[in-house]
């Protein structure tokens, strides 16, 4: 008995050890908390004593004005975003975990297409935006307009939406697969009806941030939207769209007191716009999810 | 009363009357048939030269030490083995005399046709109804109000409509083990199968959910044929027509349940059934 209890570490040590582990993984916490917080304080805490509501209804005039055309330019941008790259990068997921035969020697197939989407995740968005700029506004003569500032931002969170998706769809249990197959399912009516609800919280988030990054990304923007002061128009190419993230960036590089107003009325927009977004979705999963085994 | 008493009909008159009205009369008297039935995982020989019938509305119980092969030979009844990598078959099973693997044979139908419960309970995650009629559901067996007329009797047949009647909504890992176990029952038999392969199906519940699972497999014969792997030697015995002993790859004696209990033929049947080797 004796040797038994002497080969375990004394009380006092593992308590330490694991105050000390609990102290390392909250201050790793507070290392992201910290700075969401202070961002987002500092944005509101500019912004909200300058806010006039008529900054959703006015039309920007350069510096000055509202940003009734950025709200709205950077919605459609979003959509658009979501329209693209949603279906393009949940398809790949779903071709990456589902359908690419898998290897000889039994390990997940489709090496060199899960290559390629790592390689385009790891571009530097003002490459993108550059080269779509090249190809797409002076090549295809589209100029700055909504349909290659779309194509650009796709391109570039695709890569989040393929791999959370991937993801998502390899973590569905084997049992509920197999119960589907052994019912006479066939693969595609079991994808979708069973695999797919299961993986859904996945593949949400993974657009979520796709969606997040979309809105709030400037440099590709820069070389493939343009700046306008209308409201976007119907047509996909030549004409110039705003969205908010440049009147941030642009704006707040202005000598004067009345565009740095509109800068952080901007970032505000932003900063409600995704926090809508993020409390929208967990709302849709939760409904959708209520029936999980982990939601009891 | 008495006038059905005094009748002078004698029991074979019946029987053969029973006989000519029996719906499955015309249909070949063993629902499955394997014949010289090898299978292997790549160069690993799994199960060799099994020869079986297994006649309608029977329950047979596959028991064996584990590794013995009879999860795998229950798998390829229904070709659950086929996606597997490396599986490869030789001879041959054949359901109502057709081989499962001819090019005439559905196989969405066949696994309609034989169905399956596993060892660990799997609803989908969807509500309780919604589980019972998913498999209707995909082979359209009913559609709009007919479903909620299928879940309810098959919740009844599995005994869980009166658990289950005012919470068809809820999900079903609200449910016990055995609960859930009964409801992917209730599932399987929405689709209409002849046969229901069942891979331990009580190992993960507990005595009493066991003892509810097996009255409900006696109640399912003879409209079904069941054939049920399992490592609990009593459950055999008291469930199962016939027995087939697996071991180490190869099936080693198969017989009525109670002969091979009582008077095994081989060595290791013996040796096994009485406990001695595991």
């Amino acid at each position: 008995m004796t040797i038994v209890t002497q080969s375990y570490p004394k009380t006092s040590w593992r308590r330490f050890k694991a105050s000390a582990f609990r102290v390392m993984t909250l201050l790793a916490l507070l290392f992201v908390v910290g700075p969401a917080l202070w961002l987002v304080l500092g944005v509101v805490v500019r912004a909200v004593p300058n806010w006039k509501w008529s900054v959703l209804t006015t039309l920007s005039q350069g510096t000055s004005g509202g940003l009734e055309n950025a709200v709205v330019g950077t919605l459609v941008i979003m959509v658009g975003v979501l329209l693209v790259a949603g279906s393009v990068g949940v398809l790949t997921g779903i071709h990456l975990a589902e359908l690419a035969p898998a290897r000889k020697n039994g390990k997940a197939g489709g090496g060199l297409f899960r290559l390629a989407v790592d390689v385009l995740a790891g571009f530097p968005s003002i490459v993108l935006g550059y080269a779509g700029y090249v190809a797409l506004c002076v090549a295809l003569h589209w100029g700055f307009s909504l349909l290659p500032a779309i194509l650009i931002l796709s391109l570039m969170v695709v890569p989040y939406i393929a791999k959370s998706t991937e993801s998502a769809l390899r973590q569905v249990p084997t049992a509920y697969r197999e119960g589907a197959e052994a019912l006479g399912m066939t693969a595609g009516y079991s994808l979708r009806k069973v695999v797919l609800k299961s993986a859904l919280p996945g593949i949400v988030t993974g657009l979520l941030i796709a969606l997040a990054v979309a809105g709030g990304e400037t440099a590709p923007l820069l070389y493939t939207a343009g700046a306008t002061n209308s409201l976007p128009s119907w047509s996909l190419v030549h004409h110039p769209i705003s969205y908010l993230t440049y009147y941030v960036w642009t704006d707040y590089n202005q000598p004067s007191a009345q565009a740095h107003v509109v800068s952080y009325d901007a970032a505000l927009i932003l900063v409600v716009l995704v926090l809508t977004l993020l409390v929208v979705s967990r709302l849709v999963v939760a409904r959708t999810q209520r029936h999980s085994e982990s939601f009891r | 009363m008495d006038e059905f008493r005094k009748t002078d009909i004698s029991p074979d008159e019946i029987k053969s009357v029973l006989e000519v009205l029996d719906p499955d009369g015309e249909r070949p008297r063993n629902v499955i048939t394997t014949s010289g039935l090898n299978l292997r995982f790549g160069d690993q020989q799994i199960l060799s030269g099994v020869n079986m019938d297994f006649p309608r509305g029977t329950i047979t119980a596959l028991i064996g030490p584990t590794g013995s092969g009879k999860s795998t030979f229950l798998r390829t009844l229904n070709r659950m083995n086929d996606k597997v990598r490396g599986f490869r078959h030789e001879g041959d099973v054949a359901l109502e005399g057709r081989s499962i693997w001819s090019s005439d044979q559905d196989l969405l139908d066949l696994r309609r046709r034989v169905g399956m419960l596993f060892q660990r309970p799997n609803p989908f995650p969807m509500s309780i109804k919604d589980n019972v009629v998913a498999g209707a559901k995909a082979h359209g067996i009913a559609k709009g109000k007919q479903l909620d007329v299928v879940a309810e009797t098959r919740l009844r047949e599995v005994g869980l409509w009166d658990a289950v009647k005012d919470r068809l909504n809820d999900s079903p890992y609200r449910l016990s083990g055995g609960q859930q176990q009964l409801l992917c029952l209730a599932r399987a038999l929405a689709v209409g199968p002849e046969v229901l392969l069942l891979d331990e199906p009580t190992s993960a519940l507990d005595p009493l959910s066991t003892e509810s699972v097996e009255r409900l497999l006696r109640e399912l014969t003879p409209a079904l044929t069941l054939i049920v792997v399992t490592h609990n030697l009593g459950q055999a015995r008291r469930v199962s027509d016939n027995t087939m002993f697996f071991y180490e790859g190869k099936l080693v004696e198969h017989g009525a349940t109670n002969d091979l209990f009582n008077q095994p033929r081989e060595t290791n049947t013996a040796r096994y059934v009485n406990g001695l080797m595991g």
